[in-house]
């Protein structure tokens, strides 16, 4: 770090638990968004702000008006320009030091599992359950962190996956059954609406997780979902057991 | 026996008259599963999408199964999956 890095992170190098060593640590780290929309607008400025050193930014939708109300990365400039473009326009207005990777594309097969193999933390910040199952499997199969987070309406969650810990569960744990066992239920922002800062709400706690995370501090969300309901400002803490019949991480720890 | 039911976001809605914010004590029969509880306050299982008995996650295969005893907390979540 030169002078001007130790001026641009000083509020963070001043706090015992980052320091030099932790900002150096934030500096190194590689992290994976998919999606920047309302969840991933904020975690996208946060991680730029405070320095992630490669950002690698997915998503295959333009920017349109309905946007504008939540999704905080983008402004009217860039209304039909790609949605990992306008980010990255404002990362780098942010931060012109770190390395941004957008990716113009729906990460999904082979390009999803490569790109998650590539970086140290996942971060879902997708629209429905389907993308969020293969995300999900992806950072099994590569032992990664994932950072998961959702929300619709007044309400969001959040939590912190990593499978190669013992009896820490999946996202497929939680939701891979559905209620009642079959129907998948597909609600989002766009049919089911959003207050606009609940995504920032939940996407700041993201962001807040992945530096924890890189920095090995603090207690992560690991096996513990956070519920929150904005309309009766209620937070709701749910330990999350790992299923051992899980299809997706049942045969880890055997 | 009396449990409390905690509802949050749309399921709020299904609370008695007489809940405090989103929680309310209430009378069920003994030995009833959460499926059974989740029926009885006319609550459509579905929508009741996350299951959580004392702070913990109860998963499909097991709301049949798992017996409600006084005095436990049972808090349904809608699901949230947006982004």
């Amino acid at each position: 770090m030169n002078d001007k890095d130790l001026l641009r992170y000083g509020r963070h190098i001043m706090l015992p638990e980052i320091d030099f060593e932790g900002q150096e640590k934030l500096l190194a780290a590689r992290v994976l968004i998919i999606g920047v929309g309302g969840l991933g607008s904020p975690v996208a400025l946060y991680l730029a702000a405070s320095g992630i050193g490669q950002i690698i930014i997915a998503d295959h939708d333009k920017v349109e008006l309905n946007n504008l109300q939540r999704q905080i990365a983008h402004d009217e400039n860039g209304l039909g320009q790609s949605k990992v473009s306008s980010c990255a326009n404002r990362m780098k207005q942010i931060n012109s030091k770190i390395n941004i990777v957008p990716l113009d594309v729906k990460l999904s097969g082979e390009q999803l599992l490569s790109q998650v193999a590539e970086v140290d933390i996942v971060v879902d910040c997708t629209d429905n359950l389907t993308t969020r199952f293969e995300i999900n499997q992806a950072c099994v199969t590569h032992n990664k962190w994932l950072v998961s987070a959702a929300a619709i309406r007044w309400e969001g969650q959040i939590s912190v996956y990593h499978c190669g810990d013992k009896d820490s569960p999946c996202y497929h744990c939680c939701y891979g059954l559905g209620a009642g066992g079959s129907k998948e239920p597909e609600q989002n922002c766009s049919t089911s609406g959003v207050v606009s800062p609940v995504v920032g709400v939940m996407g700041s706690l993201q962001a807040i997780e992945v530096i924890k995370l890189i920095l090995s501090q603090g207690d992560s969300l690991i096996s513990r979902v956070l519920l929150f309901d904005a309309l009766s400002m209620q937070w709701e803490s749910m330990q999350l057991p790992k299923n051992p019949d899980c299809p997706v991480c049942g045969h880890i720890n055997d | 026996m009396n449990i409390t039911l905690k509802c949050f976001a749309g399921l709020k809605r299904h609370l008695p008259p007489h809940a405090k914010a989103n929680q309310a004590v209430v009378e069920v029969d003994d030995n009833i599963s959460v499926y059974q509880a989740i029926d009885y306050f006319n609550i459509d299982r579905e929508e009741a999408y996350l299951v959580i008995l004392n702070g913990v996650f109860v998963c499909p295969p097991d709301r049949d199964s798992r017996i409600l005893k006084e005095n436990d907390t049972l808090a349904l979540w809608p699901e949230v999956a947006g982004g």
